[in-house]
């Protein structure tokens, strides 16, 4: 089971940059993000890294709002189409997400897509019945070839 | 043993009244010694044994905050300079600063009225206190630590900050009392969780002294939960000394203000009139044990009311109602008054926000807006944007259903507002800056 990690951030100069840099003093690795910004001047930052508790774990000593969500990670193919197909089967799986977001692993042949959902279980429970493929956890991570 | 004077704590009316006017002819008589009663009583022929019964106080002039600092600094002196032993002063950030003068006599009874305080809030001479809080010319420095003194606990001078070293303090003693700003105990709390300690576990605290700052009844309640012990309200200003001047019994249902002391009156702000009994107003103060600076029907600025009834801890004391706000605190936007406290006493009833917060009142397109920053408490942040867009829903709604003007709500990262040492700042009015 994959994780993210969501942050609060405000909408001002340099409080991205203030998160991105405790990451990288803590080592860890930022494989893909998207930022979802309210109107109110206030957003949530979501991040797939190396090693989510630690980053998790380290926002939270430099006394940012962090936590992590459990999200599904599914495999894609990288040509035209891929995510369309993708998206066409969570839906027939009747699986309404909230916030989704993409990453390529080896251009050209698979990508992946993490959806974040209300309901995980039951959204793991349909994509198998749907039989799309889940992501391993290290792949997800970036630690599968070490 | 539940009183600390017993005979003076539960006089009856009569005869707080009887005293009172006898102390009030005698203050009249030492205060012709200062350049300003002397001229002030002259104008309007007030001698000594002008006031028959209580209620003809009123035949006496006020006295304003201006007034103190007009006669800057000596004109309000009634002895020779060497019969001062010390004195404490407000940061005059505008114009003079308040300074109050003190005799060896002045601190003496000063420091009882302390002792009678903590002790009326359960505080015993076996306890350990721990007084954390500014020293220097700050009142609740050295207004608690002779009150403690006088009591015979275990003084700790802590001083203020330093999270750290308070909590080995606290635990190297075995401090069982102590006394703090209520905001400033919120990031003590926070220090305490880093530490990964737990106050309840961890300490021995069973009592604290929270004021100097206006605050909510739930923000007491939250403070005696996060730390596991009982919090009584007090209440002082410097021109009444300082701390000592109301204090809580363990009832908590109101603050005994010691009217052998003073005088109090609750006047309404516009017309100067007493209001009914039980109706806010302008707190105005009399002392009746000073020496050195007596101060005649002071304005305090301070907006509070008696609670009616009698409190059943046998005290006949009457009771003030925790101070909403002050007279110089309300702002008004939108045509309705509105003071911080009303504000601070809906957020704290929801439990996601956190207990710091900045008002900020700004003239956006010709309109006056009232936006209020909240943290969001960590451990309720869930990373579900939908979640927290209710909740500033939530927030809006419910203060403008306390205040009649409809927010804007601004969620901030935890830790991002100003955070100061003494007084927390939660109002910003940038009306006034243009
Ligand atoms: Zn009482």
């Amino acid at each position: 089971m994959a994780f993210q990690v969501s942050v609060f951030l405000e909408n001002k100069i340099g409080h991205l940059e203030r998160i991105t840099s405790v990451l990288r003093a803590a080592g860890i690795n930022i494989r893909a993000m998207t930022l979802s910004h309210s109107t109110q001047g206030w957003g949530i930052l979501n991040l797939i890294v190396s090693n989510p508790q630690l980053a998790c774990e380290t926002l939270s000593d430099n006394k940012f709002s962090a936590t992590l969500r459990e999200i599904a990670v599914i495999e894609m193919e990288d040509h035209p189409g891929g995510l369309d197909d993708l998206l066409k089967k969570i839906a027939a799986a009747e699986i309404n997400f909230t916030n989704a977001y993409g990453r390529i692993v080896s251009p050209g042949k698979t990508a992946y897509l993490a959806i974040d959902v209300e309901d995980i279980g039951n959204c793991l429970e349909k994509l198998k019945r749907a039989g799309l493929k889940l992501i391993p956890d290290n792949d997800v991570y970036g630690n599968g070839n070490h | 043993m539940i009183f600390w004077e017993k005979d003076i704590e539960t006089l009856q009316r009569s005869g707080i009244h009887k005293l009172q006017v006898e102390k009030l002819n005698q203050t009249i008589t030492i205060a012709q010694n200062s350049l300003y009663y002397d001229k002030l009583f002259k104008q309007k022929g007030i001698k000594p044994g002008t006031i028959k019964n209580i209620e003809e106080i009123t035949k006496l002039p006020f006295t304003t905050k201006q007034d103190l600092r007009d006669h800057f600094p000596y004109g309000f002196l009634t002895v020779d300079r060497r019969d001062v032993v010390r004195l404490h002063s407000s940061s005059g950030t505008t114009g003079n600063p308040t300074v109050i003068f003190h005799t060896a006599s002045d601190l003496k009874n000063w420091a009882n009225l302390v002792a009678r305080s903590l002790f009326t809030a359960g505080i015993r001479d076996t306890d350990v206190f721990q007084n954390i809080c500014g020293y220097g010319l700050f009142t609740g420095g050295l207004g608690f630590q002779y009150g403690i003194e006088r009591l015979g606990c275990l003084s700790i001078p802590a001083g203020a900050g330093n999270s750290l070293r308070q909590i080995k303090l606290m635990q190297d003693y075995g401090t069982t009392a102590a006394h703090a700003i209520p905001s400033y105990l919120n990031r003590l709390y926070d220090v305490f969780k880093e530490l990964n300690l737990d106050p309840k576990r961890d300490t021995q605290l069973h009592t604290f002294v929270i004021g100097a700052e206006p605050h909510t009844e739930e923000q007491r309640r939250r403070i005696e939960e996060m730390f596991g012990v009982k919090a009584y309200n007090s209440f002082g200003l410097s021109e009444m000394n300082g701390p000592g001047v109301a204090f809580e019994c363990t009832f908590q249902n109101g603050l005994h203000i010691w009217e052998d002391a003073f005088i109090v009156e609750i006047v309404d702000p516009e017309t100067l009139e007493p209001v009914p009994h039980g109706e806010v107003g302008e707190l105005v103060m009399t002392t009746l044990d000073r020496i050195a600076m007596p101060l005649i029907r002071y304005r305090t600025r301070d907006l509070t009311r008696f609670l009616p009834g009698d409190c059943p801890c046998g005290r006949t004391h009457y009771r003030l109602d925790r101070i909403t706000g002050r007279t110089d605190d309300m702002f008004i936007v939108k045509g309705c008054n509105i003071f911080p406290m009303q504000i601070e006493g809906v957020l704290m009833k929801i439990p996601e926000a956190g207990s710091n917060y900045l008002i900020t009142i700004e003239n956006i397109n010709d309109n006056d807006e009232l936006i209020i920053q909240v943290e969001v408490k960590r451990e309720w942040f869930s990373g579900d944007l939908a979640k927290l867009d209710n909740l500033t829903r939530l927030m809006a709604h419910k203060v403008r259903d306390e205040v009649l003007v409809k927010p804007i709500i601004k969620l901030v990262e935890p830790g991002s507002l100003p955070q100061s040492e003494g007084k927390a700042v939660r109002v910003i009015d940038k009306r006034k800056i243009l």
